[in-house]
């Protein structure tokens, strides 16, 4: 019985064990991910704010900019929510942070949501619980280009120009350390910007070509699309370094329960040991 | 020597360039401008085109093929595209290939208007790289 039990521990370390190496180099794999995502979030970053301060620099200098794109021009009827998630698991809560986040918006919406799914994750969360999907994103995220992007986002501008939405918030992991992510929503559209006397004036006149509306109204859209591309980097970048954390905690796992299985291992054949000595000894006293 | 100004050509996922730039010259939608230093200041739509700057203290031209964007004149250039190539980097038969469908599109065409639009931005990109390619539409000065 206990040559028995004794093969049973083994067969569940041994299993164990082999966890252990899958969710080793899983680590590794992520890891290496991690570094390589990173650096093109990094990248993004820093040319992020060109765009943006463009804006509001036209904003400030002339006074016929156009509203359409500007808050508190339009009521918000329907709201559309940009949802970025990952398409695969085992990243820990990465995945179900989102959806909460996601969810809870959603259900603070009067209106009908328009859903917009980048990751397959969020895409069967809302698809299960009787959600339209606008549209769906399945690409691999950390490969993404930035033309990519652009059929994400053009619909979504198309949409806002025609009237069918009237708000765009994109729901995402922002990035904020290797062991930490925040989910961060954030209002695309209508372009939130307020008058700031103190912004400073520009020495010269600008010349704005074809005209400052066709320079205002091509910068708005391109930088919905640069949120977008910004914010699925950034999400890629998150998911691996949730993911890394999440099989660092696998492993550390499946350590310990080797250690304990080990443990009762030896335990066992011990007492199988003590066992048989104590049927001889017994069995010499009998013969005397 | 002329003036020279910082010319940053940036695209969302990279710094194409940064350097110091005697001459610009990029595609507006309105044609081809050359901007040098102390050029007044000026925010303009670019459209897809051969981008041409002169490296200061040099006296050739480099060029790139860019895919639109804009170009924000103050005391230094900063031009803002989608896509940016050098000329080593483009793959002269995938542009070929890509006109071809391109022109393949407009060849059959549909109702929709924004396919022939896209269609014929298609084409504009790649006759751009396959110029850029051969060294530029312009002859070299």
């Amino acid at each position: 019985m206990a040559t028995n039990n004794m093969r049973d521990i083994k067969r569940r370390i041994r299993s164990v064990s082999s966890m252990e190496h899958i969710t080793n180099a899983m680590k590794l794999v992520s890891a290496a991910k991690l570094r390589k995502a990173k650096n093109t979030f990094e990248k993004t970053q820093e040319y992020f704010h060109y765009v943006t301060e463009s804006i509001e620099e036209i904003f400030h200098h002339t006074n016929e900019v156009p509203s359409e794109y500007l808050k508190g021009n339009r009521e918000i009827k329907s709201t559309c929510y940009i949802i970025v998630t990952s398409s695969r698991g085992l990243c820990g809560s990465f995945n179900s942070n989102i959806i909460k986040e996601a969810a809870r918006h959603i259900a603070e919406d009067r209106g009908k949501p328009v859903i917009v799914a980048v990751g397959g994750k969020g895409k069967e969360y809302f698809e299960k619980r009787g959600y339209d999907i606008f549209e769906e994103y399945m690409l691999p995220p950390e490969s993404i280009s930035f033309l990519e992007t652009h059929d994400i986002s053009k619909p979504i501008i198309d949409m806002y120009n025609s009237g069918q939405i009237d708000e765009v918030v994109i729901i995402y992991t922002s990035f904020v350390s290797s062991l930490e992510q925040k989910v961060r929503s954030v209002t695309l559209l209508p372009f939130e910007i307020n008058r700031d006397p103190d912004f400073p004036r520009l020495e010269q006149q600008v010349d704005y070509e074809p005209s400052v509306e066709e320079v205002f109204n091509y910068l708005v859209p391109k930088y919905v699309e640069i949120m977008v591309y910004g914010a699925i980097v950034e999400s890629a970048t998150c998911e691996h370094a949730a993911r890394r954390i999440a099989m660092e905690n696998a492993t550390d796992n499946a350590r310990d329960m080797i250690g304990e299985l080990t443990l009762y291992y030896n335990r066992t054949r011990q007492a199988a040991i003590t066992n048989e000595i104590s049927e001889i000894v017994g069995g010499a006293e009998a013969l005397k | 020597m002329p003036k020279s100004m910082l010319l940053e050509v940036i695209t969302p996922s990279k710094l194409f360039y940064k350097g110091e730039v005697e001459l610009v010259i990029a595609r507006t939608l309105n044609g081809d401008e050359g901007y040098m230093a102390g050029h007044t200041w000026a925010v303009k739509l670019l459209a897809a085109g051969e981008l041409w700057f002169q490296e200061a203290g040099s006296k050739d031209f480099k060029i790139a093929a860019i895919a639109g964007g804009f170009v924000d004149v103050k005391d230094n250039i900063i031009i803002f595209t989608d896509a940016a190539e050098w000329p080593e980097d483009i793959d002269l038969a995938r542009a070929e290939h890509e006109k071809e469908l391109a022109e393949d599109w407009l060849r059959h065409p549909s109702n929709d208007d924004s396919e022939v639009s896209r269609a014929k931005i298609a084409i504009a990109k790649s006759l751009t790289r396959m110029h850029v390619k051969a060294g530029g539409h312009r002859r070299r000065r």
